[in-house]
């Protein structure tokens, strides 16, 4: 049931990243070809199997772990920005690329390399689960390097969330405002895993379903707007109906 | 409350009892899946029996009229106001009839012929309609009337629609005559509803040219207010292709 999930997320990412590529060559929006690409990556690192493979060639220390951590957080800022700026929220945008934002993101980065240099890391193990094992304090730093980790994602999508929440509500059109409302449970999904500590251990299947659910939310979320894009085109006039606000 | 299918067989059978709802559906022009849907769900829209009486040759008003939700219809007919009638006047065929007023217009030619208003209805018909039969309370009393919520009634003057229900039911709120919303909604044409042909034209005419700059002066009021929201709405949307798109 996880790898199905963990599979098909890998594929429509992959798929996504893959349709941008001629756009992304033409000049159009590079970032939104980054998001893709980034997300895509994030997944496969996460995956048992490729991150075995990937973490035995570097050396066999979970140094993968630390570099799919940075995927996400280049990710993760990179979708704060552009919908930040594409939907119109100044103060959101401000939050992330401002001072603010920039010594948040210090701080997390820095926490999550201390912690992973803090830990025994040997032996590869994606979601370092064999590591966890080794002995209680292992265990604990595992856990405070997932939240460190975890922490950067939350603070952008709960920038997000307000301006999200004004967009399924505006007057855009459908598909930008499904896109706005999937961009929203993604952020919100995310949010969630914040509180993965306090969550039971034999909810482990909810984390990968929440986690994966956040990804595929913002994939075919930020996929949405590109197809919108294509079906309205640009500036057609939309039919007059009217009539001032009831 | 739409109109049950029990109902709608018995009244069907009535007027063509001999044809096959095939047959109902081809000469009426509609799609026999529609149809099937309705019986099916047990709810068969205005618009459905409008069509079938057009094409058997029935006063679509006289055929809603057998049906307890429309019964209002069947009543003694009552002309409609004169600010009903001047609502259903397309907003650029009023303002044609602004400039054709010598006196709001002294350098403009005398044209030959009048221009013919448009058919019925219009781009902002349904929510002319009310506001011309609307004391402040109508929404209100439609909604307690109906159950509706007032934001569902709303959304549906805001898109100009009415569905025929409601529409009747605001006509008897508004203590007019019934037929009028479904004009204003497009259901039936005014002909249909027993307006003198001409009735839209005489009631333009009766205007005084203060009263009629006024209300050309709130359609474009209106309009401009509805055009711009439009136009902020299509400057947040390009801004979100170009960051995303």
């Amino acid at each position: 049931m996880i790898e199905i999930l963990q599979w098909s997320t890998l594929a429509t990412c992959a798929v996504v990243a893959g349709a941008r590529v001629p756009s992304a060559l033409r000049g159009e929006n590079r970032t939104v070809f980054y998001i893709f690409a980034l997300l895509t990556v994030a997944i496969l690192l996460s995956i048992e199997a490729p991150y075995v493979a990937i973490d035995k060639a570097l050396g066999g220390i979970n140094l993968t772990n630390l570099i799919l951590r940075f995927v996400i957080f280049a990710a993760i800022y990179f979708v704060g920005i552009r919908v930040t700026k594409g939907f119109d929220a100044e103060d959101g945008h401000r939050l992330i690329t401002g001072w603010a934002g920039r010594a948040v993101l210090a701080l997390i980065s820095m926490a999550v390399v201390v912690l992973f240099l803090m830990m025994d890391t040997a032996g590869s193990s994606s979601g370092l689960n064999r590591v966890a094992l080794k002995d209680a304090r292992n265990g604990l730093l595992v856990e405070l390097y997932g939240a460190a980790g975890r922490a950067y994602p939350t603070f952008v999508s709960l920038v997000l969330l307000p301006a999200m929440v004004r967009a399924v509500r505006s007057a855009l059109p459908a598909l930008v405002r499904m896109a706005a409302f999937l961009l929203g449970a993604g952020a919100v999904a995310i949010a969630l895993t914040l509180l993965f500590p306090l969550w039971p251990p034999q909810w482990g299947t909810a984390k990968f379903i929440v986690n994966y659910t956040a990804v595929l939310c913002f994939v075919i979320g930020l996929a949405l707007i590109w197809a919108a894009r294509i079906r309205y085109g640009r500036n057609v006039p939309r039919k007059i109906t009217y009539t001032t606000a009831e | 409350m739409p109109i049950p299918a029990k109902a709608f067989q018995r009244w069907l059978q009535g007027i063509a009892p001999d044809t096959s709802t095939a047959d109902v559906c081809r000469i009426s022009g509609i799609k026999r899946t529609t149809l099937a849907q309705q019986m099916v769900r047990g709810k068969i829209s205005g618009t459905t029996v409008v069509s079938i009486s057009r094409a058997f040759n029935i006063n679509p008003v006289d055929a809603l009229a057998v049906f307890d939700t429309f019964r209002a219809l069947g009543d003694p007919p009552r002309p409609p106001s004169r600010a009903e009638l001047v609502s259903q006047v397309s907003t650029p065929d009023l303002l044609r009839a602004v400039l054709a007023r010598p006196a709001l217009d002294p350098a403009g030619q005398p044209s030959a012929g009048r221009p013919t208003l448009s058919p019925t209805p219009h781009a902002t018909s349904v929510t002319n309609w009310v506001e011309a039969i609307d004391d402040g309370e109508l929404r209100h009393r439609v909604s307690a009337a109906t159950g509706i919520a007032p934001q569902n009634y709303s959304a549906q003057l805001t898109a100009n629609r009415l569905a025929p229900e409601l529409a009747v039911a605001t006509s008897l709120a508004a203590g007019v005559g019934p037929v009028g919303g479904l004009v204003a909604s497009g259901l039936i044409t005014e002909e249909e509803a027993g307006w003198p042909p001409d009735a839209r034209q005489a009631a333009l005419d009766s205007l005084s040219d203060g009263e009629l700059t006024t209300l050309a002066g709130d359609r474009l009021l209106a309009l401009g207010k509805a055009l711009r929201r439009q136009e902020q709405d299509q400057e947040k949307t390009d801004k979100i292709w170009e960051n995303l798109g």
